[in-house]
């Protein structure tokens, strides 16, 4: 009979209440594994670039300033949130946040920079050289992108107008 | 002569001011069905104010007429609103007789087909279409319930129809019951919810005839739909209802009409055309049988 | 042993046509043959031995074989078997025949191929540009390995306008779309309209190009495309997550432990869950019911809610790796899951029942939108779709895969072919999936979620899988390669061949049946339209005023 399904359907709504949250007056909590925003604690990373490997939207960027120097700079503007570089990271210095309002206008708000000091050989005083075992991924051919003498990665040239980046160079291939 | 035209002018401002009030109750029950919250009770009135501050944007075949047709159709809603009983005596009584009040809403039914076909756009020569087509079989309906009235009161004056008339026989009022039973499966029809609001079914046709219209000419169309809500529902009353007197009273039963008219818009899916004007068919032959019956005395 | 039954018949059928055979199990069969005779073998395929067309495809194997490459995959359902008709084409202006003419259902798939690896196609029904833009140069074909894959051609014409086929006499146009309160995402059905009947219609899509599979190809590794995947759709994205997975350990021949092939069942019925409320919910606002809509998905948030707990995201599950999954289920999650799918189950029963007996709905969906049997062989038709018309089709049940084979199920059908069936078969298989999911729950043995993979996968494999999503079957194919990642990976979204046939469902029906009858197949538009990058970036910044973008809109209706 339509007439009593008609009232059963009404009746379903009125007994559940209303349901509406009161967002965004009050946060509703996330659960605890939640993947948000990732955060990098400059004081366990190791400058591996592990996570920077395994970004599938490539936004972790890695580059040596100098022989002690490596800066590691995740820009968070195409980042999709899928906690990869958590689950590489063989410190954990990276966990995934609980914060998912993460809309802004400027892209600079996102990005996080990390100045890494590099320890050197006790016996001959240098750095690390190439190839570490993360950059033969790059001779393997695994990676099409270019870490070889530590340049900044890049996808597509057209999406740079000018050759700095938050005025750090640039190099095209 | 002053007191008419104070009279006229308390109607219209009544039925401005409560005529988004009545639209914000229809979409806070709707709500609450919905285990919603719903927007607050004056969102309605918030609305109208947003779309008239909008840019007259003219966009359609022929503005100008586009223009026209919105400021009609609340003209002639308010100007009904002048003949309707609003819980007193309407001031306007003895201007006009029940033809008028007839053609008067005929007329607002008209005036969103001149404002579909003046958009010209496809979707809202879609929507005319589908309104013609009910507007055909639906307009008489409410004509057949006021002349049945003006039969039994033996005259065509507003004050003798507009207070339960349909029930004024010696015996058992056939006609006026039966006539009670095809204005309340139709009543949907005419302001338009659903599952009747076919000619602007926003997931099939965009809006139909409204969908060239934006800012101030919707503010227009809006308020004439939410003023026919109030207007329908007092005739309603007025005709069907008549027991109780005294404005609270009528105000009251003019709200249960809605609670009753939002009750089943909320619970129903909206049918297509075709289905529609099978059934408006059916009600329109069980309206000349009460026509017939009403002139033969029952 | 259907495989190598399957290559005995058409050993018998066509002898020298068939070049080279391969088994990898019993339950894949890749054949080589010739060019000249794909179109008879394809014919005897489909027609005689009563196969299910699934896809076609076409690769560019030039940098390893100098060839390039073919494939139409059939399936037979009864059997438990795939299988793969490949053609290798010379290197320099490869043609192949069209299969489109006994294969109805491979109309776009040929259209595609022929267009993104630039390969000619002999007798296509109708060889209309399918999936690139309008403006795009003709030569320019985006899946061959010598375009780079964030090539921006230089005569990308942006003023070329989309040629409309030719209306019938009679009619009127009714654009519907690309903007519409009704499409989720843009597509465009150019309605002909003979007063407020569909007398035919054109569809003009492919509008949300994003260009997964070359950038799996080109630039992503193999465990970062799982990622990638799962955002081809927002509602099936873990099918198309699982499905490349299994696709890729099919070639490799690996085996995922079964504690993931559990959580992966769970995960992917939890999805189902939580596509099918949503689908019933918009069925009933696109009618106009949105009382019904608001329920449906009042009852659906607690399995997103649920869904989030376990793996991080509301959608986005992020679930597998190659070789296993990349979270584990606590003892706290199972329990709340369980009491989650009771308050579900109960509340979804209520909801259900009243709407059995609803004549109102029952009024605006039955008789609406049919796709009979026939329509579902010659097309290809797959999930919901057909099974509402009586075919008893489920990739679950079929090819079992996950922990499928282990679970108990019912393959839920209806008569009619109608949307209201299609209504009534999604409703009952929310209870199919609460079942699905507790059996998982019980039966889940503790062990490790991923296999640990110490060796770079085998180069060249063949792999394909079938999963099967809310809306059908999703199925993937994955050719591995060097550098960690594919070279080649095809993905074919059930709504890929529902869409085909809707013209023939909306025919000959009014113009207020045709959102439903589309919304029926359960659309997945970015689900269909995963193919090109267009990178647009100029750098150039316009305005358009409302004059310039009416008239756009006018141009397009006249």
């Amino acid at each position: 009979m339509t007439l009593l399904a008609k009232f059963h359907e009404a009746l379903a709504g009125l007994k559940a209440g209303r349901v509406t949250l009161p967002y965004p007056a009050e946060k509703r909590p996330t659960a605890p594994g939640f993947r948000g925003r990732p955060i990098f604690d400059a004081t366990k990373c190791i400058g591996c670039a592990g996570c920077a490997n395994n970004c599938p939207a490539r936004e972790i960027l890695v580059m040596d300033v100098c022989q002690e120097v490596r800066i590691l700079k995740y820009l968070g503007r195409r980042c999709t949130y899928c906690g990869r570089c958590a689950d590489v990271c063989p410190e954990k210095a990276i966990t995934m946040s609980a914060e998912y309002e993460t809309a802004t206008d400027a892209v600079g708000d996102l990005s996080q920079r990390l100045e890494l000091f590099m320890s050197t050989c006790q016996r001959c005083g240098r750095c690390f050289e190439a190839p570490t075992p993360l950059e033969a991924l790059k001779l393997n051919g695994y990676r099409s992108d270019d870490l070889e003498h530590d340049r900044w990665v890049f996808r597509s040239k057209s999406y740079f107008k000018d050759r700095t980046v938050e005025d750090v160079p640039i190099e095209f291939d | 002569m002053t007191r008419m035209v104070l009279g006229a002018l308390a109607n219209v401002g009544l039925l401005l001011a409560l005529a988004p009030l009545g639209e914000g109750a229809l979409r806070k029950v709707t709500a609450c069905l919905q285990s919603r919250r719903g927007p607050p009770l004056w969102q309605p009135y918030m609305d109208l104010l947003k779309l008239l501050g909008k840019e007259d944007v003219e966009s359609g075949q022929s503005p100008a007429i586009q223009r026209l047709a919105a400021w009609f159709s609340l003209a002639v809603v308010l100007t009904i609103s002048c003949f309707a009983p609003l819980g007193f005596r309407p001031p306007l009584s003895d201007a006009g007789d029940v033809i008028l009040l007839i053609y008067l809403l005929t007329l607002s039914g008209v005036c969103s087909l001149i404002g579909g076909l003046a958009a010209g756009s496809t979707y809202s020569l879609l929507g005319i279409g589908r309104e013609m087509m009910s507007m055909i079989a639906l307009e008489p309906l409410f004509a057949i319930a006021l002349i049945i009235g003006a039969v039994h009161a033996h005259s065509l004056r507003l004050d003798a129809v507009l207070n339960g008339s349909v029930y004024a026989t010696d015996g058992f009022p056939w006609a006026g019951v039966l006539m009670l039973g095809v204005m309340a499966a139709s009543f949907q029809a005419f302001i338009q919810r659903a599952p009747f609001d076919i000619s602007e079914a926003e997931t099939e046709i965009m809006e139909g005839p409204l969908v060239e219209y934006s800012g101030p000419k919707l503010a227009l169309f809006k308020y004439a739909q939410m003023g026919r809500l109030i207007i329908h529902s007092a005739l309603f009353v007025a005709l069907f209802v008549p027991w109780g007197s005294g404005f609270v009273f009528f105000w009251a039963k003019v709200a249960a009409v809605i609670l009753v008219v939002t009750l089943v818009a909320a619970t129903h899916a909206r049918y297509r055309i075709d289905q529609a004007i099978r059934f408006y068919g059916a009600l329109l032959g069980a309206g000349f049988a009460a026509l017939a019956l009403a002139s033969i005395g029952f | 042993m259907p495989a190598r039954e399957k290559l005995n018949l058409l050993k018998k059928e066509f002898g020298s046509a068939l070049l080279r055979a391969d088994v990898p199990s019993d339950h894949l069969l890749f054949i080589y043959v010739e060019a000249s005779a794909i179109q008879a073998i394809c014919r005897h395929l489909f027609r005689v031995l009563d196969a299910r067309y699934v896809i076609s495809i076409g690769a560019d194997n030039r940098p390893y074989s100098g060839k390039f490459l073919v494939s139409h995959h059939f399936a037979f359902d009864a059997e438990d078997l795939f299988c793969g008709l490949l053609v290798e084409l010379p290197g320099e202006d490869p043609v192949i025949d069209s299969i489109s003419n006994d294969v109805p259902a491979a109309n776009w798939a040929e259209r595609e191929l022929s267009e993104m690896v630039g390969i000619k196609l002999n007798g296509h029904p109708y060889p209309k540009r399918l999936v690139l833009p309008t403006g795009w140069p003709e030569g320019a074909h985006p899946l061959r390995k010598d375009t780079p894959w964030n090539e921006a051609p230089a005569d990308y014409d942006e003023k070329r306008e989309f040629q409309y086929d030719a209306a019938p006499e009679g009619c009127t146009v009714v654009p519907f779309g690309p903007f519409h309160p009704t499409l989720d995402e843009p597509a465009h059905f150019r309605l002909y309209i003979e007063g407020e009947q569909v007398r035919g219609c054109e569809y003009w899509g492919f509008m949300a190009h994003r260009g997964i599979e070359k950038l799996a190809e080109s630039v992503l590794t193999y465990n970062e495309i799982p990622i990638m995947a799962e955002r081809i759709c927002g509602i099936c994205g873990c099918v198309h997550n699982v499905a490349y997975a299994q696709a890729v350990e099919t070639a490799a021949a690996i085996k995922a432990p079964p504690r993931a092939e559990y959580l992966r069942t769970l995960l992917l019925e939890l999805e189902r869950l939580h596509s099918h409320l949503l689908w019933v919910g918009l069925a009933c606002h696109i009618i106009g019911f949105d009382t019904m809509f608001m329920q449906c998905f009042r009852i659906r948030e607690p399995v997103m809610w649920i869904a989030e707990k376990i793996t991080g995201n509301r959608k986005t599950y992020g679930l597998c790796v190659i070789g296993g999954v990349r979270r584990d289920l606590t003892a706290e999650l199972k329990t709340e899951l369980r009491s989650v799918l009771s308050r579900l189950e109960a509340e979804w029963m209520v909801i259900v029942t009243a709407v059995l007996d609803d004549r109102n709905i029952q009024l605006r969906t039955k008789g609406v939108g049919v796709a009979d049997r026939a329509l579902v062989k010659e097309f290809g038709l797959i999930g919901p779709v057909a099974r509402a018309a009586g075919v008893a089709m489920d990739c679950r049940r079929d090819h079992p895969y996950a922990a499928y084979d282990r679970v108990e199920f019912k393959v839920i059908t209806a008569e009619d072919g109608d949307v209201w069936s299609r209504l009534v078969v999604r409703a009952t298989e929310v209870f199919e999936s609460i079942k699905i999911i507790r059996q998982c729950l019980d039966r889940m043995e503790p062990g490790p979620i991923a296999l640990e993979i110490k060796d770079e996968l085998p180069v060249g494999r063949l792999g394909l899988s079938s999963v099967e999503a809310p809306r059908g079957e999703s199925h993937h194919f994955v050719i591995t390669g060097e550098n960690n990642r594919p070279r080649r990976w095809r993905v074919r979204a059930p709504t890929y061949q529902n869409l085909q046939a809707v013209p023939r469902m909306i025919k000959d029906q009014q113009l207020s049946d045709m959102t439903i009858s589309l919304g029926s197949i359960d659309p997945c538009f970015s689900c269909t339209d995963r193919l090109e990058t267009i990178d647009l970036k100029s750098g150039t910044l316009r305005v358009w005023s409302q004059k310039e973008l009416l008239e756009m809109t006018r141009k397009r209706e006249r």
